[in-house]
């Protein structure tokens, strides 16, 4: 099933997003919603269907069901990844407490749990797709001899030890490592980190820097890679070179 | 083991009063000087009581056997008038007295050098007494003493070789584990039986000890030899074991036998125990495993169709505002209402779906919330948009701006809801949030109360317990689980949940704390 975007104008350069979950009354309504905002939209019922589609052309981004008949979401989520890196986004009605939560997040980039409230679902829908423009190695990212960033695996390998970041952490290093030795402004951060709908403000960022820097500086009160340009907003750096 | 060295000493007395009174050339040496006190020197008679010494006693019966002769052929010779009486009589004196002084130096020259090999067993018995029985006595020829001390030699060996047993056996009961399970535990323990006890083989045979037949014994065949495996009282089985043909096994091989099974009774008990609870914890983490995947499928079952109910009727009401009016002209209101409705009822069902599950999730181990950034009055006024309760009013106080929480948003809307809900239900008039900061502890604190009656303190101590709901006789349509789950959110976030004591002016209370930060830049 293939629901154009509304005007042939539109059709080139709109994203395209395959819905895969097994229930037509919500794939029905889902659909008409992101078209209505001007997606592409294709549906599959369960991960086989997903995986054929795929053959005919990549989406810009999926939207998967963890509950299917046949493969799960997951098991889809793995196959999509070892073929190409397509930004997921996973709907389901699990929650953050579901021993499957964090196996997810290792292949999912959003999660958002059922029922769904249609502008938050967007605004993530957006946040997802901006971050398709920076490629940022979904390897470890090392910084420096006592840091090293696994973003897609959502944490940062401080000492040797790993150290877990929460989803909007990871999400705020993914956008300071696109732009490493760059400064990045507190406003795209905000932007990069919370939904519209949050209404979230600066100060948001501000303390989440604070407690990044808790977790990945040796000291967090004269740090060396999470650096602040005042009044500007943050910069990520490689520890200099000690001088021979 | 500490029963151990007396046991040993024991065998030991028994052996050598065994060897002793075994000897027919010796039976003068009294039984008792050896079972009584066998590692006691012999030149110590005066220990013994009025006895008269075996050295003594052999001087003695030397001087009489040499004096007798010649006084009895003096007396003959005399009274036959051989020779003079007179004469005769100073000669035989004389002769006496040379014969005895002669005598009690010859008598105590082999009384000494016959108990010499006596005094090398007394001191090596005693060396085998205070643990070593290593060093052999040497005692030349094929007498009694160097069968006295071949034996002596041969018990020793057999002590040395049991202790060594004993230590085999300690050492293989210790490097057992019960994780190995009741199998191979038991074939490891007959294992270390066969080879502590220089055995062809060794099993141990699990099941009532009866129902294993004795085997008959048959001359130049290996002998079978057994014992039970009890833990206290129980009778776990028996372990049998193939003796060579050549091997003797006595009464202390078998003690250390029964002793090996007692030990590894134990611990077959343990292991046994063990492989119980490890089949327990594996059936119960199957089991978790199973109510998780039930539970999932239950949450997803319930909120597909809650999340289509939903979305439609916001799709409804929308489509409604887009056309402003129906064909007749009619503004869509009392439709609107009902759309919202719709919306709202799926909304708090869909919320009395997540508070079940976390309920059963609690039960099975720890939350992981996430440490977000959050305002907190901004999540109350959402919160209670989102209940949307026309009728009540919620009056909000944020003292806490510079400051931010940090929390898990699902969870903490939860808390709100709960706590919201049950102002709702339970109380009465505009609904009072106060947001404060307390800057010592870092912690923001919430404060919600109402205006209804209030919650009594005897209420109030069992209110947050599972499945109760409100005062008593104020049944409402709640789970009975908000609170309960409430505190346990608050909890797993590093805050709290408490109900403020009751107050005049005031219905109902409650106060909850979160972690917080400055909202500087930094």
């Amino acid at each position: 099933m293939t629901i154009g975007a509304g005007s042939a104008a539109a059709q080139s350069t709109a994203p395209r997003i395959l819905i895969v979950d097994d229930d037509p009354g919500l794939v029905g309504l889902l659909a008409e919603q992101l078209v209505g905002d001007g997606f592409e939209v294709q549906s599959a019922r369960d991960g086989d269907e997903a995986l054929l589609r795929l053959r005919d052309g990549w989406p810009d981004l999926l939207i998967v069901d963890l509950m299917m008949p046949g493969m799960d979401g997951l098991t889809l989520a793995r196959e999509v990844k070892a073929r190409a890196d397509l930004p997921i986004i996973v709907l389901s009605a699990i929650d953050a407490g579901d021993s499957k939560a964090d196996l997810l997040e290792e292949f999912a980039e959003d999660y958002v749990s059922k029922p769904y409230h249609y502008p938050e679902l967007r605004a993530r829908i957006h946040r997802v797709l901006r971050r398709l423009a920076e490629r940022v190695p979904r390897q470890s990212l090392p910084l420096g001899p006592a840091l090293s960033l696994e973003l897609h695996q959502r944490r940062a390998i401080v000492d040797g030890m790993p150290v877990q970041l929460t989803p909007t952490e990871s999400r705020l290093l993914y956008a300071l490592a696109a732009n490493l030795g760059r400064t990045v402004t507190t406003e795209s951060l905000l932007a990069r980190g919370w939904a519209d709908t949050d209404e979230a403000d600066p100060s948001y960022v501000w303390v989440t820097m604070r407690r990044l820097r808790q977790k990945i500086e040796a000291d967090p009160n004269r740090p060396v890679h999470l650096l602040t340009m005042r009044g500007i907003g943050y910069r990520l750096v490689r520890e200099p070179e000690p001088m021979v | 083991m500490t029963g151990q060295p007396r046991l040993r000493t024991r065998q030991a007395a028994e052996s050598v009063a065994q060897a002793l009174t075994g000897h027919e050339q010796i039976d003068e040496l009294d039984e008792a000087e050896f079972t009584i006190i066998p590692a006691r020197p012999l030149d110590e008679p005066g220990r013994y009581g009025r006895t008269i010494s075996f050295p003594s006693r052999l001087t003695m019966l030397i001087v009489i056997i040499a004096l007798l002769p010649l006084l009895i052929f003096g007396g003959v010779l005399i009274a036959g008038r051989v020779i003079d009486a007179d004469g005769g009589l100073r000669v035989l004196l004389v002769a006496a007295a040379v014969t005895f002084v002669l005598a009690l130096i010859g008598g105590h020259a082999a009384s000494t050098s016959l108990t010499a090999p006596l005094r090398g067993i007394a001191a090596a018995v005693e060396r085998v007494g205070a643990g070593d029985p290593s060093s052999p006595i040497l005692v030349p020829g094929a007498d009694a003493f160097a069968r006295l001390a071949a034996s002596h030699d041969r018990l020793a060996g057999d002590i040395e070789r049991r202790d060594r047993e004993l230590g085999e056996v300690l050492s293989s009961v210790e490097t057992a584990s019960p994780r190995d399970g009741v199998e191979r535990f038991a074939e490891r323990a007959a294992r270390g039986a066969a080879v502590s006890f220089g055995l062809i083989d060794a099993r141990i045979i699990l099941g009532p000890p009866d129902e294993t037949p004795l085997a008959e014994r048959t001359l130049g065949q290996p002998t079978t030899v057994r014992a039970e495996v009890r833990a206290g009282t129980e009778r776990l089985g028996v372990v049998i074991g193939r003796l060579p043909a050549m091997r003797r096994w006595e009464r202390a091989d078998q003690a250390l036998l029964d002793l090996f099974a007692r030990e590894i009774g134990v611990a077959l008990r343990n292991a046994q125990l063990f492989a119980q609870v490890e089949a327990q914890y594996v059936q119960l983490r199957r089991l978790g495993e199973a109510k998780d995947d039930f539970l999932r499928g239950v949450t997803h079952n319930l909120q597909t169709p809650l999340t289509t109910i939903r979305a439609q009727a916001n799709q409804l009401a929308q489509a409604n505002q887009l056309a402003g009016a129906d064909q007749r002209g009619q503004p869509f209101g009392e439709a609107d209402r009902r759309l919202a409705i719709i919306a709202e009822q799926a909304d708090r069902l869909t919320r009395m779906v997540q508070q079940m599950l976390l309920v059963s999730r609690l039960e099975s181990g720890p939350l992981r919330p996430r440490s977000d950034v959050l305002a907190l009055g901004q999540r109350v006024r959402r919160a209670w948009e989102a209940f949307g309760v026309r009728d009540r009013q919620m009056r909000l106080t944020d003292g806490s701006s510079g400051w931010l929480a940090i929390g898990d948003a699902d969870h903490l809307d939860q808390v709100l809801w709960a706590l919201l809900d049950n102002a709702v239900k339970y109380g009465a008039g505009p609904i009072t949030v106060e947001i404060g900061v307390d800057e010592a502890r870092g912690h923001l604190r919430l404060k919600m109360s109402d205006h209804g009656p209030g919650i009594s303190e005897e209420d109030g101590a069992r209110l947050f317990r599972r499945f109760v709901r409100g005062p008593a006789g104020r049944m409402s349509d709640g789970s009975g689980l908000g609170l309960y789950v409430s505190r346990e959110l608050m909890r797993g976030m590093g805050g709290d949940l408490v109900l403020e004591a009751p107050a005049v002016g005031r219905g109902a209370a409650f106060s909850l704390e979160l972690p917080a930060e400055h909202a500087t830049e930094a």
